[in-house]
């Protein structure tokens, strides 16, 4: 026990880190996802097309290798950013591709009816998927949207690999010093399972108070 | 039944295919370099029965006709698997070997790669017998596990890009992005002599040699035979100033099972009395690193171990 307590500082440094890659790279997965929804659902078919080929490219790749490839990959042709700030682009560009597919099964969930009403009133398409669609389809996909938020926040621990000492590398740093890898890694997975317990517990409130009753 | 015959066929053919290969083992070794490692081997010592003690660790390696060793599969000159070969080779790798001749009276091992955050676990529950893996000996590791050693004394040094001026000591540090390997004694070393530095991690030494190169830090800090070794491969690397700490390696063993640590400290006094210890080391670590052998470190000489 003592093995945590002595490194308090470390790990809240690690926990702030991980939560700040947790926070950034959700929002971003969320407005990248949103938009490549729009364009699976769009009536442009190359729009269409560019949608799934993202949502095929990034389910299809792991996020280790697409993590290592950006933070060694692209120095080579010059592109060099802060470690943590890549982090964040990659893990939200990953991630948005879940994100999409959520989205998308909550548009299909909203019944044709509320489209061609939304037409039959002169509605463009934007309009119509911001103020008809898009509001019912949020509510129906807001447990999938926090078991996405929990894999991204266990997804965060791969940037350990790549130089981010977030919570999983503070805990392999303190390990290093103190050899107790039993009390400091179960600590650290107690800091995770409390993160996602909370995205739990929220989620749980919103889908009772939004749910669409079909 | 078609296809019953045509899977004979295949299996067959197979079969001819690997009694081939087989074949062109039995002769002379195809890969140059492969026959040190034997002809140490050979000469390794086996224990005499008397020494495997009824009921022992010792005895429980030998009625399982292996011995299982945490180690890594990625440290050049140390313990590296071969690509070509699949055998694990280098120093520790060759030292694993040979205490499993020494109980066994053959080589055999199985190597578990054990990643530095899992070895005292690894070695607590049983996972493994023996853990050889640059596991530095200290005061903190042997509450955890028991020690037989040291068997080899190293020291951190620091590696540059070639022209890179202002950086010759520990102290020139202070105030510099330092990079070095996940979970290595380089951590706490490089926080000790340079508080100022930033530290940043990568996995293995080759990401941390290539953050290098790209610049994500000014220097590496690292066991001075491997800086070496990758300066040799890499000339746009170069190592700067002489090892500024000492790194005593031991054998990661059980906690309190001291029956098999004094077995494993009889070993090393036995190989390093016979020179064995020295060839091992001329055959990895002394391939980049200038003359003779060093003298091996004195068993028991450390605290911890």
């Amino acid at each position: 026990m003592s093995a945590i307590l002595d490194h308090l500082p470390e790990f809240w440094q690690g926990l702030t880190v991980t939560l700040q890659l947790t926070a950034a790279s959700f929002l971003g997965a969320a407005v990248v996802g949103l938009v490549i929804t729009a364009m699976r659902v769009s009536p442009v078919g190359v729009l269409r097309g560019i949608g799934t080929a993202y949502v095929e490219t990034f389910q299809n790749l792991p996020l280790l290798v697409l993590l290592v490839l950006a933070v060694f990959g692209l120095p080579e042709v010059g592109i060099k950013a802060d470690l943590l700030v890549t982090a964040i682009v990659v893990i939200a560009l990953y991630e948005a591709a879940y994100i999409a597919e959520a989205l998308r099964s909550g548009v299909n969930a909203v019944s044709t009816g509320q489209g061609e009403a939304a037409r039959a009133l002169g509605l463009t398409f934007g309009q119509s998927l911001r103020h008809v669609i898009l509001p019912q389809a949020l509510r129906t996909v807001v447990q999938p949207l926090g078991n996405i938020f929990i894999a991204l926040t266990m997804n965060t621990s791969l940037a350990a690999a790549v130089g981010v000492v977030d919570l999983t590398a503070a805990a392999n740093r303190v390990n290093l010093m103190e050899a107790q890898p039993i009390p400091i890694f179960v600590g650290a997975g107690l800091a995770y399972a409390l993160i996602a317990a909370c995205a739990g517990f929220v989620t749980g409130r919103l889908e009772r108070r939004l749910v669409v009753v079909r | 039944m078609v296809s019953m015959k045509r899977m004979a066929a295949v299996a067959a053919v197979s079969m001819i295919g690997l009694s081939a290969c087989s074949g062109t083992d039995s002769g002379s070794p195809a890969v140059p370099g492969e026959a040190k490692g034997g002809d140490l081997l050979a000469k390794a010592p086996v224990a005499a029965a008397a020494d495997i003690l009824p009921g022992s660790t010792m005895e429980k390696i030998k009625q399982r006709g292996e011995l299982i060793v945490g180690g890594s599969l990625d440290a050049p000159l140390l313990s590296q698997q071969n690509p070509t070969t699949g055998e694990v080779e280098g120093f520790d790798a060759d030292m694993g070997k040979a205490l499993a001749k020494y109980i066994l009276g053959e080589p055999k091992v199985k190597i578990v790669n054990s990643a530095s955050e899992t070895r005292e676990a690894l070695l607590s529950n049983g996972t493994v017998d023996v853990v050889f893996q640059t596991y530095t000996i200290t005061p903190e590791r042997a509450k955890q596990v028991a020690f037989a050693g040291p068997y080899y004394s190293s020291g951190l040094s620091l590696a540059v890009r070639k022209g890179t001026t202002g950086i010759t000591k520990p102290e020139d540090l202070n105030g510099k992005t330092v990079i070095a390997g996940a979970n290595t004694p380089a951590i706490p070393a490089i926080k000790k002599v340079a508080p100022q530095a930033k530290i940043v991690t990568f996995g293995g030494d080759p990401e941390c040699i290539q953050a290098l190169k790209q610049e994500r830090g000014d220097v590496y800090v690292q066991d001075e035979t491997l800086l070496v070794a990758n300066a040799k491969k890499d000339p746009s690397v170069q190592v700067v100033g002489s090892p500024f700490t000492t790194d005593p390696y031991g054998i990661g063993l059980k906690h309190g099972d001291e029956q098999f640590k004094k077995f494993v400290n009889d070993w090393l006094k036995k190989i390093q009395a016979d020179g064995l210890w020295q060839q091992t080391w001329k055959n990895s670590l002394g391939t980049v690193v200038q003359g003779e052998a060093p003298a091996p470190p004195q068993i028991g000489s450390v605290p911890g171990s």
